[in-house]
């Protein structure tokens, strides 16, 4: 029973964040905006991440600052589903987001909800405070990142 | 090495027969440091991130070796026996040097390839990427800010030792254009030399185990995170 509902738990998370890839075409004006977002809210993520990293590196890390980077990391997560729109890759502006995203929309979809649902398992787990969860968490989350970034996002600075 | 090689700045210095020059650690440290320079360019260039920082763990070994071996190794190895001063390089520009190893003046480049190496690696530990999902094994004991800078500063350093790199090609090139084949000795050891010069004087090959054992627990000590394991 539990198992079924994970399953449509799964495909609804599938479905919605691959709404955000459908092929209506944004408005320039729309499109760069988008790119805005994404940009900013990535290099956020990114931030977080190594503040979060400096943290759960160190012996005695501050719990208040993982909760916060935490809750933090779990908004922007929620708001990825919308930084994709078709449309935003490339072909329009500097970007970090490859084409392979809008050419195997399915592929990327499964990885962003990959990416949205273990970022708030570690939430749940930093809110709960058990520190070996909390970096148990945070391993799998990073997992997440690097399996997108490894297929999808290349360097900016060339 | 066919014919007679005509020296370069060694005059007319005779030469006696192919004598060794070059130690095995000296050789097996330039071929490796070669092939993963190489590597560490094309990892961090592939997005093989991971790969590229266990390169440049394997680089940090490799120059710490090194420069034991620059105390303790065969005489060419030493680094006293091929730092001089400006006058020894003045005379071997005017012809008078009679060694075998490196020269005076390529002692400069050997430093100046080792520094630069040495910073590259030292900047690499306390990198981390924009993502904040690799990190050298030491960032961790720096700032944030500090990682970024070193990140980018990493990036335009390698600059440098591709610099020094071409140096070194161009100079092999310029000494086999007058007739001095230094690639062949790299790989053999041996090379015809001025029969005045004094021997090399080799190392016993069980230093060089105990420097490769020092190197590498030191390079595990960084790959742990370095003071009391992490900070």
């Amino acid at each position: 029973m539990t198992m079924r509902v994970h399953v449509i738990a799964a495909a609804a998370a599938i479905s919605f964040a691959a709404a955000g890839l459908a092929a209506t075409t944004l408005p320039r004006d729309k499109a760069l905006a988008v790119m805005h977002d994404r940009h900013e809210g990535m290099e956020t993520i990114g931030k977080t991440n190594k503040v979060l990293h400096r943290e759960l590196d160190s012996a005695t890390p501050n719990l208040g600052v993982v909760r916060q980077s935490a809750a933090q990391l779990q908004q922007l997560s929620r708001k990825a589903s919308g930084w994709f729109a078709a449309g935003t890759g490339p072909e329009l502006g500097k970007t970090g987001a490859k084409p392979e995203i809008w050419q195997d929309p399915k592929d990327f979809s499964a990885k962003l909800a990959a990416f949205q649902k273990a970022a708030q398992m570690f939430n749940d787990a930093a809110r709960r405070g058990d520190l070996a969860a909390i970096k148990a968490r945070y391993g799998d989350l990073g997992g997440t990142c690097k399996a997108c970034h490894d297929k999808y996002r290349m360097d900016m600075h060339h | 090495m066919q014919g007679v090689p005509r020296q370069v700045s060694h005059g007319h210095a005779p030469l006696s027969g192919k004598q060794p020059v070059w130690d095995l650690p000296v050789r097996l440290v330039h071929w490796t440091l070669a092939a993963l320079v190489a590597f560490s360019w094309w990892s961090a260039h592939y997005d093989h991130t991971d790969w590229h920082i266990w390169s440049g763990i394997a680089i940090l070994t490799l120059l710490l070796f090194r420069l034991l071996w620059g105390f303790v190794g065969s005489s060419t190895a030493r680094w006293s026996g091929f730092i001089r001063g400006p006058s020894a390089i003045l005379n071997y520009l005017r012809g008078s040097w009679y060694g075998i190893g490196h020269n005076p003046l390529g002692a400069l480049s050997v430093i100046a390839m080792f520094l630069a190496l040495a910073v590259q690696v030292g900047l690499g530990l306390i990198s981390e990427d924009e993502d904040g999902l690799y990190a050298g094994p030491l960032a961790p004991l720096v700032s944030i800010e500090r990682s970024d800078w070193a990140h980018e500063l990493h990036h335009l350093w390698f600059n440098v030792i591709l610099a020094l790199i071409v140096l070194h090609l161009a100079t092999i090139l310029f000494y086999r254009l007058r007739g001095k084949k230094l690639t062949g000795p790299m790989v053999t050891g041996k090379a015809a030399v001025p029969s005045r010069a004094q021997p090399m004087r080799p190392a016993k090959w069980w230093v060089a185990v105990i420097c490769l054992a020092i190197a590498l627990a030191v390079s595990r000590w960084v790959v742990a995170g370095a003071p009391p394991f992490g900070s």
